[in-house]
């Protein structure tokens, strides 16, 4: 049964809100979510927890911890963020895995603190510009569903993101995971972890979905060229937030890949 | 009763079709559609409505600040008063206002305010908006994550960049300088007006002008009752401080159209009204809301509103001449009509400062001349002596004409 706890984290003392699952003494896995946050422990950690120690933070400016935004300033801020939280759960390393804006810190995780990561999945990553592949602004749209161009549907978005969920809470929440995007992802998603992806020698997968309308499959390319090694993927049948929207296909694909090295 | 005359300087020669290949008229609008040439004219045009405005009587001429803006071709308001600080002599020059978050290092901007309170003898009012995240974040890129946090760094160093007479370091996240020491500083001490301009409800500036004593601008530009709505609000935070609720503190802008009967006003305006709403119906809403823009509770506050909009959609047109006047985003008729209307409005309001827009759209230059004549000579005597009981803190104080000195033309005509 997964748990949603609060950890003070060592050395810094910051607070971490973690969903844990499955079993402690499987492999370790860091998810970290996309743009949306984690909505609830939903479908796609279920099923990795089935082979996995699933460890899922919010990153700091999302979901509960939302008013920790103005600790956290840049890459380095996030990677140590993340490295603290495994240390504090006595965890060396972990198979790592990163949704859309998550990917990037995954990928960044990987060329600062190659130690800490036993292999790496980088779904529709965000983080890269190329002027031939913009995809849409996730920053310029309608306030009434400003996520919705997330999905490959936008009615996924009340279907997957806001269903279940208090209407009120969960537009504030959707809006303020928006706010802690755009602070690093702001007006270009060009992070600078490009001159860094070179470091990267873990095992690594990119995937993108089918249906993503900001990050295009040859933006999964140019991440794939750039990674030593790097292999590729195409998730079907899915829009940005992958996690909610092809949970399985999602969950078999890191199985098979972090576990057994193989793509499907 | 202070009276001021605002100018948006507006493009006016959008195309009929215009929508059919432009979602918005703001940050992507197809700029083959300016003319520089036709700008020049515009631009002198428009300056000389401004000048004119002084020359009848106005108090005040306001600027504003837009980027990217088919309806607002004033990306520096400073250049604009600059040239009025040069062409006129009494009235207040109101920069309503200048994006200060936009300005890096901050200084600049309280740099060339002080510039422009030298230059005009002490006239200027700083307004100091938020911004629109059209202009600020879409426009010229500014992280909404970061926006307020910068807004008020910036607001921080200006006011002391004016007032602090020593050298002193500013380590900000937004700036950071070694060596601050502005030259020129402004003449009016300790520095000049500040206004806030708000569109819309936002307690946190009303907050904010309370706690400092700055004038809080509220523009109604969607009614009346919206505009009760804000300044209720901001009154109510001011007594809540136990202040005296000072009508000069809250500053409201208005349209404003007169002529010699309410029919003529109707026929004459009503097309140029028209065009600035008919070519900014059905807008981009993708522009309205950068993540970040409003805070938690703004957020909420404006969240209400918004699920309630998506409940009970409203298909989006143009307002008949008389649902503007009933809702009271338009004052205008004869010169009783106008005056009767402006005094419900400026009592209801309790405001002491009355910014109207007389130039909309594609108004042409005599109409907007012959409105802000009525204006000056029908309306404006009859409201003057309204909230005469009240000291004005919030206007600028000029040094006495007598102590500036101008090289005269007969001077000019001696030099060889």
């Amino acid at each position: 049964m997964a748990e949603l706890k609060t950890l003070d984290l060592r050395p810094g003392g910051q607070t971490a809100h973690v969903w844990q699952g499955g079993n402690a003494d499987s492999p370790a896995l860091l998810f970290l979510h996309p743009i949306t946050g984690i909505p609830r422990w939903g479908d796609a950690l279920e099923s990795l927890a089935n082979d996995f120690h699933v460890i899922a933070p919010y990153q700091p400016g999302w979901g509960p911890a939302k008013d920790d935004l103005p600790g956290v300033r840049d890459a380095l801020d996030l990677v140590l963020f993340n490295v603290d939280l495994l240390n504090t759960l006595g965890v060396g390393s972990a198979h790592v895995v990163g949704v859309s804006i998550g990917a990037w810190i995954g990928a960044e995780i990987a060329a600062i603190r190659p130690d800490a990561v036993q292999s790496l999945t980088l779904i529709n990553p965000l983080g890269l510009w190329s002027e031939n592949h913009p995809g849409e602004d996730p920053f310029a749209q309608h306030p009434g569903f400003p996520t919705a161009v997330l999905f490959s549907d936008p009615d996924k978005r009340n279907e997957l993101l806001m269903a279940e969920r208090d209407p009120m809470d969960a537009y504030v929440t959707e809006l303020l995971d928006l706010r802690a995007s755009a602070k690093f992802l702001w007006p270009i998603p060009d992070t600078g972890v490009g001159r860094r992806l070179v470091r990267i020698d873990t095992r690594t997968l990119i995937a993108t979905s089918e249906h993503d309308n900001l990050v295009a499959s040859e933006m999964g390319d140019i991440w794939r060229a750039a990674i030593p090694g790097a292999q590729s993927v195409e998730i079907a049948d899915s829009g940005h937030i992958a996690d909610l929207e092809a949970p399985e296909a999602l969950a078999e694909l890191v199985r098979s890949f972090a576990l057994e090295g193989v793509t499907a | 009763m202070k009276f001021h005359w605002f100018h948006g300087m507006p493009w006016p020669h959008l195309p009929d079709d215009f929508r059919q290949d432009n979602r918005s008229v703001w940050v992507d609008a197809d700029s083959r559609l300016y003319d520089p040439v036709e700008g020049h004219r515009l631009y002198h045009e428009y300056l000389d409505q401004l000048e004119f405005a002084e020359r009848v009587g106005f108090d005040g001429l306001v600027l504003n600040e837009h980027h990217q803006h088919v309806f607002g071709l004033m990306p520096s308001p400073q250049l604009m008063a600059a040239a009025l600080a040069r062409r006129t002599s009494r009235a207040a020059i109101i920069l309503l206002g200048m994006s200060i978050a936009l300005y890096r290092p901050a200084t600049r901007a309280a740099e060339e305010i002080a510039m422009l309170d030298v230059i005009s003898g002490g006239r200027i009012v700083a307004g100091f908006p938020l911004g629109t995240p059209m202009d600020t974040n879409f426009a010229h890129g500014a992280n909404p994550a970061e926006f307020r946090r910068v807004y008020r760094e910036h607001h921080d160093l200006i006011l002391r960049a004016w007032q602090d007479p020593e050298v002193f370091a500013w380590n900000g996240e937004s700036a950071r300088l070694r060596y601050v020491n502005i030259w020129p500083r402004p003449i009016q001490r300790p520095h000049p007006p500040i206004w806030i301009p708000a569109d819309g409800i936002s307690s946190e500036t009303w907050d904010f002008c309370a706690e400092r004593g700055y004038a809080y601008v509220c523009l109604a530009s969607r009614g009346i009752a919206p505009a009760q709505e804000a300044m209720d609000g901001f009154w109510s935070r001011i007594e809540a401080r136990g202040l005296p609720c000072n009508p000069y503190q809250g500053v409201v802008s208005q349209t404003i159209m007169v002529a010699e009967t309410d029919a003529e006003a109707q026929e004459r305006y009503q097309p140029h009204l028209d065009y600035t709403s008919g070519h900014t119906l059905g807008d981009f809403p993708g522009w309205t809301e950068a993540p970040g823009w409003r805070t938690e509770r703004g957020i909420r506050e404006r969240a209400v509103r918004t699920m309630a909009d998506l409940a009970d959609p409203i298909p989006p047109r143009v307002p008949t001449w008389q649902e503007r006047i009933d809702s009271g985003s338009l004052a205008a008729g004869s010169a009783d009509t106008v005056t009767e209307q402006l005094e419900h409005l400026v009592m209801s309001l309790r405001t002491g400062h009355l910014v109207g827009v007389f130039h909309v759209g594609d108004m042409p230059h005599d109409a907007a001349l012959r409105s802000t004549r009525l204006f000056a000579e029908q309306v404006i005597p009859r409201l003057r002596h309204l909230w005469d009981d009240y000291p004005d803190h919030w206007s600028p104080t000029p040094v006495a004409t007598g102590r500036l000195t101008r090289t005269t033309e007969r001077e000019l005509a001696g030099v060889n």
